[in-house]
């Protein structure tokens, strides 16, 4: 075990201190929701590249940057890691942090595999630390609301969950470079594994089941639609049940517009949240009668598109992302550490996350 | 010399090749490896070898270089968000200057950008010339100007660590074929309509050619001092008014031009920045010409010098910013003719003839 040597660094009382390994787009992200709050004292970042290392670490003010991150394991003392690498790489990181003594919050997938969570799960348990992997998206705004329509029973008994991702990735950008392909490729799910836990665990979220032994049968068709060597794949089209309930999970790289949407439909009603474009919309039962229900459910509809339009313009000029839920992920994890509480993401939604994508990859339940 | 040209299959790198060529060099052109063309007049010459790789792929970088004398690194990232442009500029510069520490290499002309220096607090019509302050922030600059600065130090300390020669080349605007359009003239609404501020602002102007020849001659220096920074702008900077017209005038169909008063355009952005602040605490992201710092590096009248540049390398800038433009709208490309060297002199002249 490496043991954490005295911190060349400076520890704030009453701060939790925090290193990050990896210096890319999603680090950015987790650093700049670190230094909005308030307890977190982040203190080295370390990246492979040794320019990004410190450009990452003068932007943010971090006071140490390092090219190996086992080295700044040993030098800083922190209470908590961030792994923010690519997936391929994330047991070896994530195993590494863990024989430091430190807890890991860890982008998706923990592991590429179901076994390989377990292994690592495993390990920190018997550490006594927390391993937590990033759900962002469940803690979106449109997300939240769709769980207390869900909650308060306004569509009634939930009977399918449609999870729908389309993504222009193929268009352009660091996924369609073909001079350098992106690691991802390389996953099981090629560049689809980089979505698909978030199409997993909120699928799994708003699909009821008292058990992963509840989900079956499973059937999923991968293709690669748009041709090329490139791409495995650039659409799922899965089905997944549980018990009478119907879901669906869907990836597209070959429609307009791009859009992130969960469906919940139930025996009373339908509710749609729309995170790209952030939206919660209901149609129900409305009190006025049934002749009249209609024309409510639509005047709400159009208000809920109106106000997306402009919500649209007005984050766009404010700056924000769909990555709105990872300032309430981590607030809720870090209260979870301070505290000793419940972490925002329990072993079992982790859990059955990476098994529902085990079950999509296999062979077995292929169409 | 024998070099090796990195974003040679661009914009630039196929002039700077030919220059190369012209000027008696070796060269190992590098292209992109998806790169589907480059210039006929390369295939089957002898001074021109055409590999293809990506330098953000650490591991072939160093075959790159074996058997050369020096880097002529091109290469940059312009467009994609901050990441895709720090892995092209930075990542890739990091890769190469690291394979030619490995391979003792010690000879570099990089090009990097007017758009690292600090355009705010120049007073209006002063001269920009080398010593003018770099961005004091580039994060409320754009992706460019962040991984340029970032670029030019880790050359410039590598330079240092290992006693390279080193030349940082900063052209100001370059333009050419099918590059005619230049932020610095306002903002380009479609292909019809155009918003113009700062009309009598003077253009940094370098045409693509000329500052190829800038190019290779930095490699040629052989002067006393190892690492140098200079600018690269031709000797004439016609002010924004000057080149929209005479741009107009060859462009169909006719491009209609919105003229905005620079006065007028400083004092919105100013209010769209006190909004931002007062409002948003500076966090709500608005179109570059409303943020002061972006404005004032596009369109600010300030006045440009190739003094350093032209007794140090001896360069002068071989066509006029008028034929420049003639050369640019003129069907034949003068990348694609056949490589002119020191070995048929009159070769390079009646390339020149033809394009005209």
């Amino acid at each position: 075990m490496i043991q954490p040597a005295t911190s060349l660094y400076p520890i704030e009382k009453n701060k939790l201190s925090v290193v990050a390994v990896g210096g890319g787009k999603i680090s950015e992200h987790h650093l700049h929701t670190m230094k909005n709050l308030g307890f977190i004292n982040v203190v080295g970042v370390s990246d492979l590249s040794p320019s990004l290392a410190r450009f990452t670490a003068e932007r943010f003010n971090v006071p140490g940057w390092f090219t190996d991150y086992r080295a700044m394991l040993e030098k800083c003392e922190a209470d908590v890691v961030h792994v923010l690498t690519p997936p391929a790489t994330h047991d070896r990181i994530v195993r590494d942090c863990l024989t430091s003594g430190r807890h890991v919050i860890v982008e998706k997938p923990v592991s590429l595999s179901h076994s390989g969570f377990q292994e690592l799960w495993d390990y920190a348990a018997a550490r006594n630390l927390r391993l937590i992997e990033n759900h962002n998206y469940r803690f979106n705004d449109p997300v939240r609301q769709l769980e207390q329509i869900v909650d308060s029973w306004r569509i009634g008994t939930v009977a399918e969950v449609d999870v729908r991702m389309v993504l222009n990735i193929r268009g352009g950008g660091r996924y369609a470079d073909e001079n350098l392909p992106h690691p991802s490729h390389r996953l099981p799910a090629g560049i689809i594994h980089e979505f698909i836990s978030h199409l997993a665990y909120l699928l799994l979220h708003f699909m009821p089941h008292d058990d992963f032994r509840d989900i079956g049968p499973v059937q999923a068709a991968w293709r690669n639609h748009g041709g090329g060597t490139l791409f495995t794949y650039d659409d799922l089209d899965a089905l997944v049940m549980a018990g009478a309930v119907h879901g669906r999970i869907r990836f597209s790289c070959r429609q307009w517009p791009d859009c992130f949407e969960v469906v919940v439909r139930g025996s009373d009603g339908v509710a749609r949240a729309e995170l790209f474009h952030p939206t919660c919309q209901l149609t129900t039962r409305r009190p006025v009668g049934q002749h009249l229900t209609p024309l409510v459910n639509a005047l709400a509809g159009a208000r809920t598109i109106a106000s997306s339009g402009f919500g649209s313009i007005w984050r766009k000029i404010r700056n924000r992302t769909a990555y709105e839920g990872l300032s309430r992920f981590l607030e809720l994890t870090y209260e979870a550490l301070r505290t000793g509480g419940e972490p925002p993401v329990s072993f079992r939604q982790m859990d059955e996350t990476s098994r529902l994508v085990d079950a999509l990859l296999a062979e077995e339940n292929r169409i | 010399m024998r070099l090796l040209i990195t974003g040679a299959g661009g914009f630039l790198g196929r002039y700077v090749v030919a220059e190369a060529v012209a000027h008696g060099h070796r060269v190992r052109a590098l292209l992109r490896p998806a790169a589907r063309t480059f210039p006929p007049a390369w295939e089957g010459n002898p001074r021109v070898q055409v590999v293809c790789g990506d330098l953000r792929d650490a591991k072939g970088v160093a075959a790159l270089l074996e058997g050369v004398d020096g880097v002529i690194h091109l290469a940059a990232s312009k467009s994609g968000d901050l990441y895709e442009q720090f892995g092209g500029t930075v990542i890739a510069t990091e890769n190469l200057l690291s394979a030619m520490v490995d391979a003792a290499l010690s000879r570099i002309v990089v090009t990097s950008s007017f758009s690292v220096y600090e355009y705010l607090a120049l007073p209006q019509w002063s001269v920009l010339d080398e010593s003018t302050s770099l961005a004091a922030d580039p994060l409320v600059r754009d992706e460019y100007c962040q991984t340029k600065l970032v670029q030019e130090r880790i050359v410039l300390e590598c330079a240092d660590a290992h006693d390279w020669r080193c030349v940082v080349l900063r052209p100001g605007v370059i333009y050419g074929r099918d590059n005619l359009w230049t932020a610095r003239l306002g903002m380009q609404v479609n292909d019809r309509w155009w918003i113009r501020t700062g009309a009598s602002a003077p253009l940094p102007l370098t045409y693509v050619e000329n500052c190829a020849e800038a190019i290779v001659l930095a490699t040629e220096y052989e002067g006393p001092q190892r690492r140098l920074v200079l600018n690269v702008v031709d000797n004439e900077t016609p002010t924004q008014r000057e080149y929209l017209n005479a741009l107009r005038n060859q462009v169909t169909p006719r491009p209609r031009i919105v003229p905005v008063a620079w006065g007028v355009m400083r004092v919105l952005a100013r209010l769209a920045w006190l909004t931002n602040w007062v409002c948003f605490k500076g966090t709500a992201k608005v179109p570059g010409l409303f943020v002061p710092s972006r404005l004032h590096a596009r369109c600010k009248p300030l006045r440009y010098t190739n003094q350093k540049i032209v007794s140090l390398l001896g360069w002068q800038p071989r066509y006029s910013w008028q034929e420049g433009i003639q050369r640019s709208l003129s069907p034949l490309d003068a990348a694609d003719f056949p490589l002119a060297d020191q070995a048929q002199p009159g070769a390079q002249a009646l390339l020149v003839e033809q394009v005209q």
